[in-house]
């Protein structure tokens, strides 16, 4: 339900808000979920919101899916070696991860010969990523604690 | 080795996955066919959402144009009147050249009917991603919509089917950094290559200094490519610059449409002449 309300959100807010503001709900769950969720449990949560990354994304088919799962791991990895539950942490992890994902794609795209990004697109993008870092570091707090609270 | 493996096979998975996706990004693969089914289940499960997205959407317009753009809406009733009265006026000083454009128009509706075969369809969702530029069709493959198919509007081209599932279609925009196709500059017939540029702008490329493109010059397709209807308007010139060191000119072109707005829009259902790529996909 809660990825249903993220996409219904997205969509909406698609049509009147410029793309820059809209914060990436279906990455920051795949980000949590490789953070906070251990085991099989982590895995599962992730594979929904890659695919719907994969379907509302108009990227080569199956790559975001790929790329998504990539990042799934990527943020296991960094949850269990480098982070530390503190918002400079989280927010630092957050934002190289999504500058991570952002400059791949501009790469790949680059190197295939097109060349749709500009200046203006490059600053949009630091908004982009900024907005959905700071959106980020309290709601994976404050999910991370209600996590720990239905385990106890 | 063993322990190498064990502390770091989340990373290894991840730099696997990476590289998988950048294949798959590069080089479409067609064994990944068999999992369509996940990839159309996934679609059924979000179709529903982009339907209420796209009923909210007209919810609210219908809200804001029956009720709050009401406002002052006497005095422009005003002055649409006065408009209409010396429109007539003028509608029976060239009622001979109206009979002509309108038999004309039956004739051209006629042919395009004969030659091409069109279908609407309502636009209900944008790519939200940064890199992309493409919308939703709420119409899908059991209408006979194919990859590659054309996508337009009386305003201009939109762009091309890039994939197609059940009861729903993706199309690339023009000004997507993916789309390609032969376009020709009205008044002067100068061909070139048109490249989307992102925001609501394309390029065109391979146009060298001594030919003739001026700002304001009116792009079209030409069709050569048999990727895009000829005739079909892209856009207008906005900027063109000669740099001394290069062997071609930057000509950016601003499309005829405006992608964010658009709500409906046809499909030409004849089959692109070239293959397009994306049907391996």
């Amino acid at each position: 339900m809660a990825y249903l309300g993220a996409s219904l959100c997205i969509w909406w807010l698609s049509g009147f808000v410029p793309w820059f503001l809209l914060p990436d709900f279906p990455f920051l769950a795949i980000v949590y979920s490789g953070l906070f969720v251990p085991g099989v449990a982590g895995f599962l949560c992730a594979l929904p919101p890659a695919l719907f990354r994969e379907i509302t994304m108009s990227s080569p088919s199956w790559s975001m899916f790929l790329g998504s799962m990539a990042l799934y791991f990527a943020s296991r990895e960094i949850g269990r070696r480098f982070l530390l539950r503190s918002e400079p942490s989280l927010l630092s992890a957050v934002v190289s991860l999504l500058a991570a994902e952002s400059f791949s794609v501009v790469l790949l795209l680059t190197l295939s010969g097109a060349r749709p990004f500009s200046f203006l697109w490059g600053a949009q993008e630091a908004v982009r990523i900024a907005w959905t870092s700071l959106i980020a570091v309290p709601l994976f707090l404050d999910l991370s604690v209600r996590w720990r609270s239905v385990k106890e | 080795m063993g322990s190498f493996f064990r502390n770091w096979w989340r990373l290894l998975v991840a730099v696997t996955l990476l590289v998988a996706a950048i294949q798959v990004f590069v080089r479409p693969s067609t064994a990944l066919e068999r999992a369509e089914p996940v990839r159309a289940a996934g679609v059924a499960l979000f179709r529903p959402v982009y339907s209420a997205a796209d009923f909210l959407r007209g919810g609210l317009s219908g809200v804001w144009n029956r009720y709050i753009a009401l406002v002052g809406v006497s005095r422009e009733n005003e002055r649409l009147r006065k408009e209409v009265t010396e429109l007539r006026e003028r509608l029976h000083a060239t009622r001979d050249a109206v009979l002509e454009n309108r038999r004309l128009k039956e004739l051209l509706s006629y042919s395009r009917t004969i030659e091409q075969r069109t279908l609407g369809a309502r636009v209900v969702g944008h790519d939200v991603s940064p890199w992309f530029r493409a919308i939703f069709l709420g119409t899908g493959s059991e209408a006979g919509i194919e990859s590659g198919m054309s996508v337009v509007t009386p305003y201009g081209a939109v762009g091309r089917i890039h994939k197609v599932h059940p009861g729903l279609s993706e199309v690339l925009l023009v000004t997507d950094g993916r789309f390609a196709a032969d376009v020709m500059v009205e008044r002067s017939r100068v061909r070139a290559i048109a490249e989307g540029a992102g925001g609501n702008f394309c390029r065109l490329k391979y146009i060298s200094p001594a030919q003739d493109v001026a700002v304001g010059d009116r792009i079209v397709f030409s069709g050569f490519d048999g990727s895009m209807p000829k005739g079909v308007l892209l856009g207008t010139v906005v900027s063109v610059d000669r740099p001394k060191e290069s062997l071609f000119q930057k000509v950016k072109v601003q499309c005829s449409v405006n992608f964010q707005d658009v709500e409906e829009v046809m499909v030409i259902l004849s089959r692109p002449s070239v293959p397009y790529r994306a049907v391996k996909d």
